[in-house]
């Protein structure tokens, strides 16, 4: 379970990304996290692993706290935590096989990973994780080479190897056309609903939440203005998150 | 920004007539305004400057020494307050004035300054004859000579009664004479056999007991001898006067000789002595010592040896100054990457001071380097390889820490997600990105320091620099020839080479298979590589002499020399000279430009593919033009500056000339790509309108392809800038000159300051022309 108590950010440079956040995750859910562009989805996530350092609160994952671990236990946190980026953040001159056998190093020596060196089991991991997204004969290309519903798709191998309980994912469709972001939605669904782990995800699309998450949060502004099922945002909710000006666009 | 309609025109031209620019700040234009400022300032220093130190211009006004250039001055000046004036109308002055009354002084001055005398260009035309004809038949293969000689006794004059005939033939060679006496003037008729069918020679004549000998002549030419196809000859000839000069007593006849002298070139050619030396030849030499002590061989027999030539000693130091400079550039590279020295405590401190160190070295060319080393280790090709490693580390690290600053945070971010600790995710995210670029850099400078290994030689010994001061000061020119064809081949092969590697990492193969790739280790390709470079690196090891003790060692002086090169001398005498040759240095630099350019303008468009891809005869032409680029490109400046001190004397003349041939082949290539470059939309349709090959170069490819063109006519002045700096250590003029006669007179604290005037131009012209390109795109 993870459970988030008065997050608060401020950048160095004064700005105010989130204010006073509090919410809970249960295991297994999927929850969708909604809100207008700069209203601090990326923080929230960001900060739940630490990548960025919260300014004040706490967050507990099955009651450990993580703002308080030590960075050896932050390794330990953070290898049970899949994340899931925007711009798929693979090393783009690296192959494929390389960047996905990368989501094992929270497990690995590090010395024996500075020569590349992975042990057998992993690269059977690898290789079954790339069989499960489709990938299995890009192995040994590099990565730029592929796609981009194809690097969100090693984006998620990578993720896997990890063996994460919880996969937070940062606007993972933002950067693809509708039927690709369809196509990796239902691979993020198919962790939750088959393989049991717990998924935090930010979209931009209403009916992509509606249609995938089990419950939504919605940020404006940095501060939390709506907890609860995804089909309880009507069109009056709507215009309270996103604003008065905003008009409902669907997707494909 | 302020609106110039509502200021005063009459003010703005008041203002800039009482201090030019002022009108234009006061119209808000700030950076012309500035711009104006400071060109007038500079022309007038430079105006009188020129009328000073070399009455340029020079116009006696009753009895006053004034210079006419203040005429074109003062027009500037005129133009700057017409132009506040208008623009305060929001209308311009014509802009072409605003450029050529500058140019017209800078040009003015230019021309005297660098000595330019185009007339000797033509009166000595005899002088380059022979250099050009040495350079199309350099020395690198040579037949073996054999030389024929045959001799016959004769009496001078004949006694009362003729003398008996003599024995023919003393050498060997029999020869004989029709008569065996005669007087002065009288014509002889020689034969002979046994000679080499087809061979030339000459006559001469041995006076009594061969004490003298001369050339037998006729009709002012020497008389000339053929061999005819079964080995015999037969000439006439008349006793030269010079038979005379013992006497001519009918009572005492002397004894002299005739000789037949033939050198002939046998056999098929083969390398010569001057191929040996720069290339390489097999030689007998005593046994590596360990062969005699695993008894192998005997300690005084002779094995055959290859003994590598100078070529090799240069690419060894070429080779050597990459991997080393490679070594110290990657970890001192971190230091001038702001991204992570902004993350360390006092880092932005170190950052900035990294940055500056880098810039300062980069801004000394190598060979100043190169003679500072070779105070501190002794003459030789390890001083060429510090030398080059010193400039060369300054330069790959700003490179690579600019690259550092440019890497993609997203992975180092996601590798961290995973649970990596900072080792994996240096390891993971951040080497992945920066290798391929660095090794790309790390090619591109092997290309350049081949380059500077070419020449370094001529402060430091060693290579092919050295072996060409030493040819030349024999005046081998054949021998020089041939150097310039072996530095030109090899630079060729390493320009190619590079560039090839270079985009094949920089592309990377994205391989389709499904097989994962074998480790290096495991292929027949991987372990050839290997051993290749282990070899490549011993011997290139030995052949640089790379001595690392020697560093721990410096010469005795080399301490005074550092003490005295920071207490920099700034009396007046000193910066007079220093500014009046770097004001040389600059002008040679303007003129080899604008004179190179000026033919690579013409030229370019014959090597520009897109141009000359018509018919078969253009792409000849093309791939001609292209060739001539890339032989001229590889060579550096300096090799060149011998050739134009025997044209046209040493001085800043030759070195402009020198300078303007690199500038032709370095600018000709980047005109004829920007040729390439353009795009073929107007060019069709403009042939479209059946328009012909020239017309549709005037008016679809020459709009395109100026702005481009004066952005790199800009740039190659400031690389002209840095190369004019030491064009005078081959004997060009300039600040290079006063550098060395300052070392050579053990005068460091002056030429500190001529290193520091030098680090400033440099770093000045690198900033004015980056900012006037950045306009120009
Ligand atoms: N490194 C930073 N330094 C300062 N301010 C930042 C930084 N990163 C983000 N911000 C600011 O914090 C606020 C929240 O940003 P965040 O990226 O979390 O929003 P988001 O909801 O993810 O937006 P988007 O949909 O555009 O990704 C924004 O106002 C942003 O400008
Ligand atoms: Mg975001």
């Amino acid at each position: 379970m993870l459970r988030i108590e008065h997050l608060t950010k401020v950048y160095p440079n004064g700005t105010v990304a989130l204010k006073d956040v509090s919410f809970q995750v249960q295991d297994g859910e999927f929850l969708a996290v909604i809100g207008l562009s700069g209203s601090g989805k990326s923080t929230l996530l960001r900060c739940i692993n630490r990548l960025i350092e919260p300014t004040s609160g706490k967050i507990f994952w099955n009651d450990v706290d993580i703002t308080a671990a030590s960075s050896a236990d932050m390794r330990n946190i953070r290898r049970q935590i899949g994340f899931i980026f925007q711009q798929f953040n693979l090393v783009k001159r690296s192959t494929v096989l390389t960047n996905v056998l990368s989501g094992r190093l929270g497990y690995t020596n590090p010395w024996a990973s500075l020569v590349n060196y992975f042990s057998r089991v992993d690269h059977q991991r690898a290789v079954k994780n790339l069989e499960r997204l489709g990938l299995e004969d890009k192995a040994h290309v590099r990565a730029d080479s592929l796609s981009g519903g194809q690097q969100q798709r090693v984006g998620i191998a990578r993720a896997l190897m990890q063996e994460p309980k919880l996969i937070l994912a940062d606007e993972p469709v933002a950067s693809l056309d509708p039927v690709l972001s369809h196509s990796i939605l239902k691979y993020l669904e198919q962790l939750n609903k088959g393989d049991k782990m717990t998924v935090l995800c930010s979209l931009h699309f209403l009916d992509l939440v509606h249609r995938y998450a089990t419950r939504a949060i919605a940020l404006k502004a940095g501060e939390l203005v709506f907890e609860g099922l995804p089909v309880e945002i009507d069109d009056a909710r709507f215009k309270e998150i996103y604003g008065k000006e905003a008009e409902r666009v669907s997707i494909v | 920004m302020s609106r110039p309609s509502s200021k005063n025109p009459n003010l703005a031209g008041l203002l800039a007539l009482a201090v030019p620019g002022l009108g234009h700040l006061y119209l808000g234009l700030w950076t012309r305004g500035l711009v104006i400022f400071v060109t007038t300032l500079t022309l007038a220093y430079v105006v009188s400057w020129a009328l000073e130190s070399f009455k340029i211009a020079l116009l006696a006004l009753a009895g006053v020494n004034v210079s006419w250039l203040w005429a074109p001055f003062g027009a500037f000046w005129l133009w700057n307050v017409l132009d506040a004036y208008r623009r305060a109308q929001q209308r311009a002055a014509p802009r072409l004035w605003g450029f050529l009354l500058p140019a017209l002084i800078v040009y003015v001055i230019a021309w005297q300054v660098t000595d330019v005398n185009l007339q000797r260009l033509v009166t000595r035309f005899g002088d380059a004859k022979i250099i050009l004809s040495a350079i199309v038949q350099p020395d690198l293969f040579a037949r073996d000579q054999v030389s024929q000689i045959g001799g016959a006794p004769i009496w001078v004059p004949c006694s009362e009664p003729p003398q008996p005939p003599l024995e023919t033939g003393y050498s060997g060679y029999p020869v004989r004479l029709d008569k065996s006496c005669a007087t002065v003037g009288e014509t002889v008729t020689i034969f002979g056999e046994g000679f080499v069918p087809g061979a030339t020679g000459n006559l001469h004549w041995l006076s009594f007991e061969g004490a003298n000998e001369a050339q037998i002549r006729a009709g002012g030419q020497a008389v000339a001898v053929t061999v005819d196809p079964d080995g015999r000859f037969q000439q006439s000839f008349p006793v030269p006067t010079f038979a005379g000069l013992e006497g001519l007593d009918p009572q005492n006849p002397l004894l002299h000789s005739v000789e037949a002298r033939f050198t002939q070139e046998v056999g098929a050619y083969h390398p010569s002595e001057n191929f040996g030396d720069l290339i390489g030849k097999i030689s007998q030499e005593p046994p590596p010592q360990v062969l005699v002590q695993l008894g192998l061989v005997s300690a005084d027999a002779l094995m055959p040896t290859p003994l590598l030539g100078d070529i090799f000693e240069t690419i060894a130091i070429g080779l050597m100054a990459t991997l080393f400079s490679i070594v110290i550039a990657v970890p001192i590279s971190f230091l001038g990457a702001h991204n992570l020295m902004a993350r360390v405590p006092g880092g932005n401190a170190i950052y900035y001071a990294a940055r500056a160190i880098f810039n300062i070295t980069r801004s000394i060319d190598t060979l100043i380097w190169g003679i500072i080393v070779v105070i501190w280790v002794g003459l030789g090709s390890f001083a060429g390889v510090i030398a080059l490693t010193i400039h060369s580390v300054a330069a790959l690290a700003k490179l690579f820490s600019e690259e550092i600053e440019h890497i993609d945070e997203g992975p180092v971010e996601a590798i961290t997600a995973t649970g990596g600790n900072l080792l994996q995710v240096i390891r993971y995210a951040v080497f992945p990105q920066i290798v391929p670029p660095f090794l790309a850099y790390a090619l591109l400078r092997w290309d350049i320091n081949m380059r500077a290994a070419t020449v370094v030689g001529f402060v430091a010994g060693g290579g092919i620099g050295f072996f060409v001061i030493e040819t030349v000061r024999k005046g081998g020119y054949a021998q020089y020839a041939a150097a310039l064809w072996v530095v030109a081949i090899v630079i060729m092969a390493v320009d190619y080479l590079s560039a090839r590697w270079r985009k094949q990492i920089l592309e990377g193969e994205t391989r389709i298979s499904s097989e994962p790739p074998k480790a290096w280790y495991r292929t027949f390709k991987g372990w050839a590589y290997a051993v290749g470079l282990s070899i490549a690196f011993v011997v290139s090891w030995n052949l640089a002499q790379i001595d690392l003790r020697k560093m721990f060692d410096p010469g005795p002086t080399f301490g005074k020399v550092v003490s005295d090169f920071i207490t920099i001398d700034t009396s007046p005498p000193v910066l007079a000279a220093v500014i009046k040759q770097l004001l040389i240095t600059v002008f040679q630099a303007l003129l080899a430009t604008t004179l190179g350019a000026i033919v690579a303008i013409p030229f370019s468009f014959l090597a520009a593919r897109n141009l000359m891809s018509r018919t078969r005869l253009s792409s000849a032409i093309y791939n001609v033009a292209r060739f001539i680029l890339n032989f001229l490109r590889s060579i550096e400046a300096l090799l060149y500056v011998a050739i134009f001190v025997f044209w046209v004397g040493i001085g800043p003349f030759a070195g402009m000339l020198a300078l303007a041939v690199t500038t032709f082949a370095l600018i000709g290539k980047l005109f004829s790509e920007a040729i390439e470059n353009i795009d073929a939309g107007p060019l069709e349709a403009v042939t479209a309108t059946g328009a012909t090959r020239i017309q549709t170069i005037m008016y679809a490819v020459i709009p395109q392809i100026i702005p481009p063109w004066i952005s790199y006519a800009i740039y190659q002045w400031d690389i002209n800038i840095r190369i004019a700096t030491i064009i005078g250590l081959a004997g060009g003029a300039g600040i290079g000159l006063l550098f060395i006669n300052y070392a050579g007179q053990l005068q460091y604290h002056k030429a500190g300051t001529v290193v520091l005037a030098i680090v400033i131009v440099v770093t000045l012209m690198d900033f004015v022309s980056a900012k006037i390109r950045q306009k120009l795109v």
